[in-house]
């Protein structure tokens, strides 16, 4: 069994996550959270960082938490390096797939075609990942909807991803 | 001559639907029943299934199945076949580098085309995995060569399988409304109701049939059917209703979806049913009276494993119900020290001959608003108006499946659509570099929510099941060199697509695209790689092409039924002529592949044959 993270570093992964995916921090992490997938993530990425490119992105979110979104995203993605920028898009596809691919897979990656690698990182996190909600949907072979539902349109994106829904 | 008593009234290789539905039978009519399957036993439930399915990185349709095909599990890394005691192929060993290489393809590919469809070995057979859709043959298919000259008349017609058919049904438990289903020539008896009402269509049904009715292609009217289903619409065999997973394929995680398990069970339950799991049938024996006298086997305890035991058994009556590669490589193997040189049942010359599948053209696009894919069973609706007509002296006939999970089977997605706006790629051609830029994007909050919702819910796919000729060309043997890990030589195929096939196909692209128009959807169809071995050139409207086909899952047509001994392997009873306590079973009889999804009309030939044995046993 994995320690806890510290509260406030968790609660700093959860912010983080959230102005990254676009998905409400709200809905990455519930109050009431049985399958507490963002302390999966969080050890997940804490034990696959290279040269602690997690831990520094989590420092420099907190470093800047208070900007506006735009000017946070601007330092992750353009000022803090070409690690930093992927381990941040690593994270983002964690949550939104379930599934780890390196940081420098990405990079290599490019603007190829060929998928990088990735591993599922466990099965929930293949059920708790949020392109399915995105797309209004459900992860395939994982559905809490009723018979027929889908000869009906979904609710509404807001109710999938919290806020505005983007 | 021997005096000893049979120890079986049946004995069965195979517990897939027609093992499973034979076996049911059988024992509900008091007959003592082994069943031989090569693969594992039914488990206690489906959790390690589901959870192989949900861990694994390529989710194919084998994956929840098969742990020992990937090592380790849900890994993308194959197992050399011959270490595997049941191997069996897999859709990961059709590209470039993996389909002609024995080391990791099961199945010896001579070619010149890959044949792509998958089987299992396990019990629950093939249908494990299977879509769930149960249409009838149309009456003409029955009756190609009358018809339309060509190919070869099945020995039996539309109105002799119309009572199996009702049967099949109800074993199933299929889910449609017959008035929907009275098109090209199908007919029910005035009182006869499918077991549950139908399915809902989905959205994106919706979307097509508005676009549709009232349009035709080529003088075709195009028309929107439900689809049978053999999913519940209601409880059915202690099974709950379905929810809408999108999963039926690679497996329903609720069992809504109807699968041989659940009549392998029933037979297992009447008491007279025996099934020795991880038992591979090696070599059926036949005695000097030209009467199969006994099946030798084979047993492990671990697929990659040493072998455990080995056997023999003995019947009144022996069905091969192995599916249409497995079957007839059991017959090659077994030549009797010369009694039968070309292998049981083959005196005939056409045992693994006309191997055929339906060749599916896949093709994808953007609808102008949402239709909200990845909802709903995998497809509820399909255009089966083109199932039948004039043209088919010309080209191949098809349906069209209308499909309900997005871009998933097309590109993959949500996978690749996701990564696309993540790390600035464009795989899914959704993500373009903005003018004056070649870089595509990389999005972050709530521009990536957006992005990615646009995207996926108006994601939708045709899917075209083309009617593929009978060839004798196209055939499955025994490979010479390569062996499984109990010794046993591995089937060698050799596959090609005819003129005939390929111009239904190009009839298939042509279509797609049309109504793709009639939608005012945007086309995102890609055509293959130069390198993949599953495409073939083509001429459309005077143009040069290529097109790319997947294997349905339908393999159909290596032991064929019919009216001669001298051009079929077994009669309309699926009895083999030259040895009459032997039957042949599944689609393997199929004479041609007809358009249908073959499982309903596999399963009601099963329980016809299973009619006739009770009837011989007395």
């Amino acid at each position: 069994m994995s320690t806890p993270a510290p509260t406030t570093l968790l609660q700093t992964f959860v912010n983080l996550s959230a102005l990254l995916t676009g998905i409400d921090a709200g809905k990455l992490a519930p109050q009431i959270d049985p399958k507490n997938i963002k302390q999966v993530y969080f050890d997940y990425a804490s034990a696959a960082q290279p040269g602690c490119d997690f831990y520094k992105l989590l420092a420099i979110y907190a470093a800047n938490a208070t900007l506006p979104p735009a000017q946070i995203a601007d330092i992750i993605f353009q000022q803090s390096g070409t690690n930093i920028c992927y381990m941040a898009r690593s994270v983002m596809l964690m949550w939104y797939l379930g599934s780890w691919y390196t940081p420098e897979d990405l990079q290599k990656t490019g603007t190829n075609k060929a998928p990088p690698d990735s591993v599922v990182i466990s099965s929930a996190a293949y059920t708790q990942g949020w392109a399915w909600n995105v797309a209004q949907a459900h992860p395939m072979g994982y559905s809490n909807f009723q018979f027929g539902y889908w000869a009906n349109n979904p609710p509404a994106l807001s109710d999938f991803v919290g806020g505005a829904g983007a | 001559m021997s005096t000893i008593m049979p120890q079986y009234d049946v004995v069965i290789v195979g517990a897939g639907v027609c093992g499973a539905m034979i076996a049911k039978q059988l024992g509900l009519a008091g007959k003592k029943v082994l069943i031989l399957e090569a693969g594992a036993r039914i488990p206690p439930n489906n959790n390690d299934f589901m959870e192989r399915f949900y861990k694994a990185v390529a989710k194919v349709p084998e994956v929840p199945y098969t742990p020992d095909v990937f090592t380790p599990a849900g890994s993308l890394t194959l197992t050399d076949p011959a270490s595997l005691n049941a191997g069996r192929p897999n859709t990961m060993t059709l590209d470039a580098t993996t389909w002609q290489n024995p080391a990791t393809a099961y199945l010896i590919q001579d070619g010149p085309l890959p044949f792509s469809s998958t089987y299992e070995r396990i019990a629950g057979g093939t249908m494990r995995h299977w879509l769930g859709t149960s249409l009838r043959n149309v009456p003409n298919d029955f009756k190609m060569y009358t018809a339309y000259g060509k190919f070869v008349d099945w020995p039996l017609s539309y109105d002799d399988l119309e009572p199996w058919y009702e049967r099949a049904e109800w074993e199933i438990g299929v889910s449609a409304d017959k008035s929907t289903q009275g098109y090209l020539g199908i007919t029910f008896p005035p009182n006869y109701q499918y077991p549950m009402q139908p399915i809902p269509a989905s959205l994106v049904d919706d979307a097509v049939t508005q676009a549709v009715t009232g349009q035709s292609f080529e003088g075709i009217p195009l028309v929107v059917t439900e689809t049978p289903a053999g999913r519940n619409s209601q409880p059915y065999q202690n099974r709950r209703v379905c929810a809408g997973n999108t999963n039926c394929i690679p497996i329903c995680p609720i069992q809504a979806k109807y699968d041989p398990s659940v009549t392998l069970n029933m037979a297992l339950d009447t008491g007279n049913v025996t099934l020795m799991s991880q038992t591979v049938a090696s070599e059926i024996i036949v005695d000097d009276n030209g009467q199969v006298s006994q099946i030798n086997y084979l047993q492990y305890e671990d697929n990659l494993g040493p072998v455990s035991g080995k056997g023999s058994v003995t019947a009144r009556r022996y069905v091969l119900a192995a599916h249409a590669v497995e079957t007839p490589k059991l017959c090659f193997m077994s030549t009797n020290q010369g009694r039968t040189p070309n292998g049981v049942a083959n005196s005939s010359g056409q045992m693994g001959k006309n191997l055929m599948d339906h060749p599916l053209y896949l093709a994808w696009a953007q609808a102008p608003k949402p239709v909200f894919g990845y909802r709903g069973p995998l497809a509820t609706s399909g255009i089966e108006s083109m199932r039948d007509g004039a043209f088919r002296t010309d080209r191949a006939a098809f349906r069209i499946e209308i499909g309900n999970e997005g871009w998933n089977f097309s590109i993959g997605d949500p996978w690749t659509t996701t990564l696309d706006f993540i790390n600035g790629m464009n795989a899914s051609q959704l993500n373009p570099p903005p003018p004056g830029s070649t870089a595509s994007p990389a999005l972050w909050g709530p521009a990536l929510v957006t992005a990615l919702n646009n995207g996926f819910s108006r994601q939708f796919r045709l899917g075209f099941l083309v009617e593929q000729s009978p060839e004798e060309s196209n055939y499955v043997t025994l490979s010479k060199t390569a062996v499984d890990h109990l010794g046993l030589p591995r089937p060698q195929i050799v596959y090609d697509l005819s003129p005939y096939t390929r111009a239904g196909f190009a009839a298939a692209k042509q279509t797609a695209s049309a109504i793709f128009k009639m939608m005012d959807a945007v086309e995102f169809t890609t055509p293959p790689a130069q390198n993949d071995p599953s495409a073939f050139d083509v001429i459309i409207d005077g143009k040069p092409d290529r097109l790319k086909f997947f294997g349905a899952g339908h393999i159909v047509g290596t032991y064929r039924m019919g009216d001669d001994p001298g051009t079929s392997v077994v009669d309309a009873n699926q009895r083999s002529w030259d040895h009459k306590n032997l039957f042949l079973v599944g689609s393997g009889t199929f004479c041609t592949v007809a358009t249908a999804n073959p499982t309903l009309t596999i399963a009601a030939l099963a329980l016809r044959a299973a009619q006739t044995l009770i009837e011989d046993l007395g």
